[in-house]
């Protein structure tokens, strides 16, 4: 049968000294997807990619690449070639040299090289630039040459190392798109190193989220961001309002918990078994809830009464603070100039359905 | 590494070169006495008075040699004094020669027959012992001690003196309290590297000592004279010690320097103005100082250009027809410190980087015996090198190759090891300077980690090699010490003619050879420096 993993970790964990930067990482990464690992600076995620890559040994675990165990490969053999957040080009050889270098390892002939690298060069719009030194292009053309050299080689998997974290943002946006439709026209497995959550959520076919060495959740962005299963989680990935809650009771795959002074019907997350009486948190998006003036009707809705604390407009949306029984919420209201700001006492409407149950933390 | 059996390799016999010669033969001299040796040397006590005499010097002469230093040092850095490239000319010359040059020119300007003791006071004083010494290398290493401060007094931040100037500091009190505390540690090292050239000086003290013996001579005498193997090797490991133990101090120094180059390139600031009068008076400093290093050189030319300085002036060209005549020595100098300058940035480029981007166990080991022998007197190098290998095996290995002797491969290797310090310090830091990700790229496009030193790194350190191999090759064409144990008359270099012409009082000879030697130092350190595009001038020695 046909092994759709392309990647797979198994129990991997590396020590550095006492401490682990990786520990006990397993995952699987289908052939052909954009697979992102993401997380704070020192979660270990970097060093996942780099185990990948053979620059580092993980000390236990195993590595697979299309369906290989990879662990005693050569990093040179590996076929995985690599994207730095740096660029890491050559800086004494041409653009062309820079991308050729690969080809030129691989005993290609002079002519072979010169059509591929400038398909290659055509491929990421540097068309006509082969002759320049890295150091004459900007950043961003630096980074297609990156890519560029990467990619000629035609390796197994492209990994990349934050490489647009040395961009300014527009252009950071823009290179995103490019290389989301670079990997979908080519169909190769990316696996993409960021910490900026926004890029995950945006490039990625699966998202695995790292902290403190361990894969936290791993799965399509969109579960990630609505059904996060822990709090680091949820808070991670995007501005989130995390309510303590209690269950009243659990039926039939729904529990009733407790929103301000009302109660709410809330679906339970396959994984969360819960029974009367528990402390749960609820996850909900500030993009989710919605400002109604105090005297509004319910409207199939759970409505909680608060007062806007401040305000802060943010261009294509508003963002409020309202203070609901001593605690703030944070409330998005998009299309800002379509009405007039609220202020002063308020309802927060909430969609029951919008709402994502996270356990407590036990410690 | 384990992964790719021809790194291993080659490590390995890097390893192998480095146990046979430099752990090897500097063994060897430490070990030839053995205990009873030591015990009947050390009760013997005739080393007590040269090792005396050379604490003695070393103290006076490095005392003078860093205040002149310094002061020309403080000129340049910090004074708007005008001819400063002359100047900067004024105080690479002395390294590019052998520092014995200056004992040569002085016994001619104040010998018995001097040009201006006896031909301007009519006088014969006795010039030899302790304070011709002093004088002599007081001179030939103050550009050394100048080289180092000025190297350390430019890292001093500009922008910390503009700060304090701008709090209400006046210029002295920006010196004592910001210069001096942050410069501190880097003096303190440039100050024992000079002690340690002044210590290990052979060529000066072995010209105009006379009865003063200092260790590196005694050592000289005891093998030349009277075949004493054993106590030469004794005296020069009294010496090694002594160099061992301030190139410590040196390095715990060095490292406190750290916080001196925070944010490394140095701002292009200016520094705060100087009063008007101080830089006068450097001014009239650096001339001063210039015009006896003119007066060296200039000594040196006229010398042999003329027929017998002092006595006859005419001119004449038949010292340049003897050179002409005589010019294998020269032509060795150059093909040995060519080989060994060639094999000195191969060795120091594949080292550095194993021990810079390789993590095996010994990395450190490896890394310390590579820089041992910047610690090591040439004296000592050349000891061990005639103890290690001047044996039948040797001989026998010759014949095998149909040659008389192999003392010329020899001088090659031990000029090569001797030099790799420098060479190979700098390709450390040049490799600190090229990120990681530069080899990780080459790596993940299918490079082994060999092909991407080549392809990659090798093109980017092309300065640092410039500096390893400039400073190998001069260091190379200058040292005496080194050389003189281990020359025969096929394999003779120049500065052994040097020193044999001085010794037979042929003061034209010896002019022409070092002025032949030091026109090939400057022209190769210019046609390198054209090609690197920049001078690179730092950790040169004599020795």
């Amino acid at each position: 049968m046909a092994d759709v993993a392309h990647l797979r970790l198994t129990h991997v964990t590396k020590r550095f000294g006492s401490t682990a930067a990786v520990d006990d990482v397993s995952f699987e990464v289908p052939r052909g997807s954009f697979a992102t690992l993401l997380g704070p600076s020192g979660c270990g995620k970097t060093t996942t990619l780099r185990m990948i890559a053979g620059f580092y040994d993980p000390d236990i675990g195993d590595i697979e690449l299309g369906g290989r165990r990879i662990n005693n490969l050569p990093a040179h053999r590996r076929g995985a070639a690599m994207v730095f957040q740096d660029y890491a080009l050559f800086p004494h050889m041409t653009v062309s040299d820079n991308v050729g270098y690969g080809l030129r390892l691989q005993r290609k002939s002079k002519a072979d090289i010169t059509t591929k690298v400038e398909d290659t060069l055509k491929f990421v719009g540097l068309t006509g630039l082969g002759d320049r030194q890295p150091n004459q292009l900007s950043g961003g053309q630096q980074q297609r040459v990156a890519v560029a050299r990467a990619l000629v080689v035609e390796p197994e998997i492209l990994l990349l190392d934050e490489p647009l974290s040395n961009l300014d943002a527009k252009l950071r946006e823009s290179l995103r798109w490019e290389l989301r439709a670079l990997q979908q026209r080519l169909g190769m497995t990316f696996v993409y190193v960021t910490h900026d959550q926004d890029e995950a959520l945006s490039l990625s076919d699966w998202v695995a989220v790292m902290n403190a060495g361990k894969v936290e959740q791993a799965g399509a962005p969109w579960e990630i961001y609505y059904h996060p299963r822990t709090a680091f989680l949820a808070d991670f990935v995007g501005a989130v309002n995390l309510v303590p809650s209690t269950v009243r009771e659990v039926s039939d795959g729904t529990a009733i918990v407790s929103v301000g002074s009302t109660n709410a019907p809330v679906r339970v997350p396959a994984d969360l078994s819960l029974t009367s009486g528990a402390q749960v948190r609820l996850c909900i998006r500030p993009e989710s809830l919605a400002l109604r003036s105090p005297t509004a009707a319910a409207d199939g809705q759970v409505m909680v009464p608060g007062t806007v604390a401040r305000k802060a407009f943010l261009g294509d949306l508003m963002r409020y603070w309202v203070t609901v029984e001593g605690r703030e919420w944070i409330v998005d209201q998009p299309d800002p100039g379509a009405a007039m700001p609220h202020d002063g006492a308020v309802q927060i409407a909430i969609r029951p359905e919008r709402i994502h149950l996270i356990a407590e933390a036990v410690s | 590494m384990r992964r790719e059996p021809v790194l291993l390799l080659a490590l390995l016999a890097a390893i192998g070169l480095v146990a046979a010669f430099i752990v090897y033969p500097q063994i060897q001299v430490v070990l030839v006495p053995g205990p009873d040796g030591y015990v009947a040397f050390l009760s013997g006590g005739t080393w007590v008075k040269p090792l005396l005499n050379s604490l003695q010097v070393t103290v006076l002469s490095t005392t003078t040699a860093v205040v002149l230093g310094f002061v020309f040092a403080y000129a340049m850095v910090y004074t708007p004094i005008p001819w400063k490239p002359f100047f900067r000319i004024i105080g690479i010359l002395p390294l590019l020669s052998p520092p014995f040059v200056v004992a040569a020119v002085y016994v001619l300007l104040f010998g018995p027959r001097g040009i201006i003791s006896y031909g301007v006071f009519g006088l014969s004083p006795s010039v030899f012992g302790l304070l011709g010494i002093w004088g002599v290398q007081t001179i030939a290493f103050f550009p050394f001690a100048y080289q180092l401060i000025a190297d350390v007094l430019s890292r001093s931040d500009p922008r910390l003196e503009q700060a304090a100037r701008n709090l209400g500091a006046g210029p002295w009190s920006v010196f004592r309290s910001v210069t001096l505390p942050l410069s501190g540690p880097g003096l303190g090292a440039a100050i024992l590297t000079t002690a340690i050239y002044v210590l290990e000086d052979f060529g000066n003290p072995a010209l105009i000592g006379g009865g003063f013996n200092v260790l590196p001579t005694q050592a000289y005498t005891l093998i030349e004279g009277f075949g004493d193997f054993t106590g030469a090797a004794a005296v020069s490991t009294i010496l090694l010690l002594l160099a061992l133990s301030l190139y410590f101090a040196k390095t715990r120094l060095d490292r406190g320097r750290s916080f001196v180059t925070v944010g490394g390139k140095a701002s292009s600031m200016p520094r705060p103005p100087v009063p008007p009068m101080l830089t006068r008076a450097c001014f009239v400093a650096c001339c001063a100082l210039a015009g006896v290093i003119l007066l060296v050189y200039g000594t040196l030319i006229v010398s042999a250009l003329t027929l017998y300085f002092p006595t006859n002036m005419s001119f004449t060209l038949d010292h340049f027809e003897y050179l002409g005549a005589h010019a294998t020595s020269l032509q060795n100098s150059f093909v040995y410190s060519m080989l060994a300058a060639i094999g000195c940035s191969a060795f120091a480029l594949f080292a550095g980087f194993v021990v810079q981007r390789g993590s095996w166990p010994g990395r450190r080991i490896f890394d310390f015996l590579l820089i041992m022998p910047a610690a090591v007197p040439g004296i000592f190098f050349g000891i061990g090198y005639l103890t290690a290998f001047n044996q039948p095996w040797s001989d026998q290995l010759a014949e095998l190759f149909g040659q008389r002797d192999l003392r010329a491969q020899l001088i090659v290797i031990a000029l090569l090891f001797w030099n790799i310090p420098v060479a190979y310090q700098a390709i450390v830091v040049g490799l600190r300077q090229i990120d990681r990700s530069i080899d990780e790229a080459a790596t993940s496009l299918g490079a082994s980690s060999l092909r991407g030193f080549r392809d990659v790194l090798v093109p980017m350190l092309g300065g640092s090699v410039q500096v390893g191999f400039v400073t190998t090759f001069v260091r190379a064409v200058t040292t005496l010490s080194v050389v003189i144990f281990l020359f025969t008359p096929r394999s003779t270099t120049a500065t052994i003619t040097i020193f044999q012409l001085v010794n037979d009082f042929d003061w034209g000879g010896a002019a022409a050879f070092t002025v032949g030697d030091v026109g090939m130092a400057v022209i190769v350190l210019v046609i390198i420096g054209r090609l690197g595009g920049r001078l690179a001038v730092t950790g040169f020695r004599g020795g």
